[in-house]
C-alpha cells in the first residue's frame, strides 16, 4: 500500500519532499511502528547535518555571481580563440564554451538557460538552423554535471558517503569524453550539412579575448586546484569561488553591483532549499527503504539475472533512462541512490564513484528528453524554438551519450583513473 | 517541474483574503531570512577558510555553519509551498483538461495540508510542551518524568542546548500549515491550467 500512496503522490503533482515524508508516515503507521513519529522532525534535520550539504547553496551563489558579473561573454570569446576558425566555428565554441562554464556551474539547467541566451542568436546570425543552434547548447549543458563542480557528485557523495572532492575527481575524464565525443558529432554532422565559413581571430583579438577571460579562469582553477592541492575542501571552494566570482564580477568586469548581492543570496536560498529540503525528506524515506530491506530484495532479484557488473549497468541505464524521462534528475538520483548503490557496491563490487558518475550523466539526460525535459524546454523558451525542431537536431547527440554511458559502463578506470 | 502561485482577488471571501496576506507576508519573511542565511553560510565558511590559513581555526565555524543552512532550508522549503514552486513530477496537470486541473490542484494542496499538520504533530510529540511546562519548565524533571532528552542535548562545538535549532522544524510546520490551509481554501485561479 505504502508503493500506491508514493506513486499516488508522485504522479498527483504533490511536491517530491512532501511525498517521500506522506509515504513514510504511511509506512509508519501500516506496520505498527508509531514510536517513530517522536523522532521524525528530528531525522529530517539531521538528515541536514552533513558539511558536504553546504557546498550546494554556495556552488550556486557562484553561479549565479558568475551570471551577473558577465564572465559567460568573456568565457565564449575565450573558446572563440582556440576553435573560432574551424569551419562550424560557432558550433565548437559553444561545446568549449559549455565545457568552461561547466567547470563553474554544477547545474545542468542553469547552463543551458544561460548559454541558450548567450550563443544561440550569435550562432543563428551565422546561418545556423535553429534547432541545430538550440541543440548543440542543451547537450553542451549536460557537461555541467559530469565536469566538476556538479550539483549531482555533491548531492550523490552526500548519500553515498564518499568524499566529494573525489567524486569531483572521478568526472574530470568522462566530462572530457563527452565534451570530445560531442565535438565528434558535430563534425560528423557537418559532413553532411555544411556549416558557415568563420574566421580566426588576429593575434590582437585573440590576446585580448585571452586575457579579458584570464580572471574569470582563476574559478574553476580555485575549485579543482584547491580540491587537488589539498588546500581546501569542496565546500571550502565553493565559497572561495563565489568570493573570486564575486570580486571579479564587481572590481575587475565591473558588471555587478554590491546592491545585486541581495537578490542574489535570495535566488541561491530558494534554489538551494528546494534540493536541500528534499535530502531532509530523503532521510526520512530512508526509513521505509531499511525496513523494507528493498536493496536486499532488489538484489536478489537483480543477481538471478546476471552476475556481471557491465551487464548490471547497463540494466541500471537502461531502467534510470526511463526513470529520467519523468522524474527530475535531482530527485531522482535522491531516491535511486539509496536502493542502488549498496547493490552495486555489495553484489557487484563497482566501485561508488564509477557508479556516481554513469547515474548522474544518465539521470541528467532525462532532461533533455519529453515528456519532463526541463532542459529541453529551457532551451525552447530560451532559444524561441519549438521543443520538436530541437529534438530532431539532438538525437545524435543524445546518442552520443549514450555511447559514452556504455562506455562509461565498460570502462570503470574513466572514472576511478585520477582518483 | 514548477507549478504558481496566484493571487486569490477577487475570486475570494474577505477573511480567506486576508489570510493569503498573512501567508504571503509569512513568506517573504521565511525568503528574507533565508536570503539572510545563505549569505550566513558563505560567510562562515569563508572565515574558516582565512582563520584556518592564518593557524587560527575557528572549531565552532562549521557547526554553526551547517545550522545556518538547515534553517535555510526549512525556511525556504516552506516559503515555497506558498509559492507552489518546489518540485514536483507535473506530468499528470500539464496534460490535463481545466476542471481535472481544479480536482487535482486541490487534492495535491489537501495533501500538503496533511502532511503540515503531521509536522506540527510531530514537532508537539518531540518538544512536549505541555508537559514541559507542567514540570514549570525544569528540565530535568522533564527527562525524569518523560524519558525525553530534547533539553538536554547539547551541540558539538558551540556550547549551546541543540533546540534552540531545532526550534526551525516548529517555524516550518506552522508556516506549512499557514500555507496550506490558505492554498486549501482559496478559489482556483480561472486562468485555466499552470
Amino acid at each position: 500500500m505504502s508503493a500506491a500512496v508514493f506513486l499516488a503522490a508522485l504522479f498527483l503533482s504533490v511536491p517530491v519532499a512532501v511525498v517521500l515524508v506522506v509515504t513514510s508516515i504511511w509506512y509508519i503507521w501500516e506496520s505498527d511502528n508509531t514510536i517513530l513519529y517522536d523522532s521524525l522532525a528530528q531525522k529530517m534535520f539531521g538528515g541536514l547535518e552533513n558539511y558536504g550539504l553546504l557546498a550546494i547553496p554556495l556552488f550556486m551563489l557562484t553561479g549565479e555571481l558568475m551570471n551577473e558579473g558577465g564572465m559567460t561573454r568573456r568565457l565564449i570569446a575565450l573558446a572563440r580563440v582556440f576553435v573560432g576558425g574551424f569551419r562550424g566555428g560557432l558550433a565548437y565554441i559553444n561545446l568549449l564554451a559549455n565545457m568552461f562554464m561547466a567547470a563553474i556551474i554544477g547545474s545542468a539547467t542553469a547552463q543551458i538557460a544561460v548559454m541558450s541566451r548567450a550563443i544561440v542568436p550569435a550562432m543563428e546570425r551565422e546561418g545556423y538552423s535553429k534547432g541545430f543552434a538550440a541543440a548543440t547548447t542543451a547537450a553542451g549543458g549536460l557537461l555541467a554535471p559530469v565536469i566538476p563542480p556538479s550539483m549531482m557528485f555533491v548531492i550523490f557523495g552526500v548519500l553515498a558517503q564518499v568524499p566529494i572532492g573525489e567524486m569531483f575527481l572521478a568526472g574530470i575524464l568522462p566530462g572530457l569524453l563527452l565534451t570530445l565525443t560531442f565535438a565528434l558529432v558535430v563534425s560528423l554532422i557537418g559532413l553532411r550539412q555544411a556549416y558557415p565559413k568563420s574566421h580566426w581571430m588576429t593575434g590582437r583579438q585573440a590576446l585580448a579575448a585571452l586575457a579579458s577571460a584570464l580572471p574569470a579562469l582563476l574559478i574553476p582553477a580555485a575549485i579543482v586546484g584547491g580540491i587537488v592541492f589539498g588546500v581546501t575542501t569542496p565546500t571550502e571552494s565553493a565559497a572561495v569561488a563565489s568570493l573570486i566570482a564575486f570580486v571579479l564580477g564587481w572590481l575587475i568586469y565591473g558588471e555587478l553591483k554590491p546592491a545585486q548581492l541581495g537578490a542574489l543570496f535570495k535566488r541561491t536560498a530558494v534554489n538551494a532549499s528546494m534540493i536541500i529540503f528534499m535530502i531532509a525528506a530523503a532521510g526520512v524515506f530512508g526509513w521505509v527503504i531499511i525496513y523494507e530491506q528493498v536493496p536486499q530484495r532488489l538484489a536478489a532479484l537483480i543477481t538471478q539475472i546476471t552476475s556481471d557488473p557491465f551487464l548490471f549497468l547497463l540494466i541500471v541505464n537502461l531502467a534510470l533512462l526511463l526513470i529520467g524521462m519523468v522524474i527530475d534528475g535531482i530527485a531522482a538520483i535522491i531516491l535511486i541512490t539509496p536502493i542502488l548503490l549498496p547493490i552495486a557496491t555489495g553484489s557487484y563490487d563497482i566501485s561508488p564513484f564509477q557508479f556516481g558518475v554513469v547515474i548522474s550523466l544518465n539521470l541528467v539526460l532525462g532532461l533533455l528528453t519529453p515528456p519532463v525535459g526541463i532542459g529541453l524546454y529551457i532551451a525552447s523558451s530560451m532559444g524561441g524554438t519549438p521543443p520538436a525542431s530541437i529534438l530532431k537536431a539532438l538525437w545524435p547527440f543524445l546518442l552520443a551519450v549514450a555511447a559514452v554511458l556504455i562506455v562509461l559502463s565498460y570502462f570503470p578506470a574513466l572514472s576511478t583513473a585520477l582518483i | 517541474m514548477k507549478g504558481r502561485g496566484f493571487s486569490p482577488a477577487p475570486f475570494v471571501l474577505q477573511g480567506e483574503c486576508m489570510l493569503f496576506r498573512l501567508s504571503a507576508a509569512w513568506a517573504r519573511i521565511e525568503l528574507s531570512a533565508a536570503a539572510a542565511l545563505a549569505a550566513c553560510v558563505t560567510v562562515l565558511v569563508l572565515l574558516n577558510v582565512v582563520t584556518r590559513s592564518l593557524g587560527m581555526a575557528l572549531f565552532w565555524v562549521d557547526e554553526l555553519a551547517i545550522y545556518a543552512m538547515a534553517w535555510m532550508a526549512f525556511l525556504g522549503a516552506s516559503a515555497a509551498l506558498h509559492h507552489r514552486n518546489a518540485v514536483a513530477i507535473t506530468l499528470l496537470p500539464d496534460s490535463a483538461p481545466t476542471k481535472v486541473l481544479v480536482v487535482i490542484r486541490k487534492s495535491v494542496d489537501f495533501v500538503v495540508f496533511l502532511f503540515a499538520l503531521a509536522m506540527l504533530w510531530f514537532c508537539w510529540r518531540w518538544f512536549l510542551p505541555l508537559e514541559l511546562m507542567r514540570t514549570g519548565f525544569d528540565t530535568t524533571a522533564f527527562q525524569g518524568r518523560t524519558f525525553n532528552f530534547i533539553y538536554a542535548e547539547p551541540t558539538s562545538t558551540l556550547g549551546i542546548q541543540k533546540y534552540l535549532f531545532w526550534i526551525v522544524m516548529w517555524l516550518f510546520a506552522i508556516g506549512a500549515t499557514l500555507h496550506s490551509v490558505v492554498h486549501l481554501v482559496s478559489r482556483p485561479p480561472q486562468e485555466g491550467k499552470a
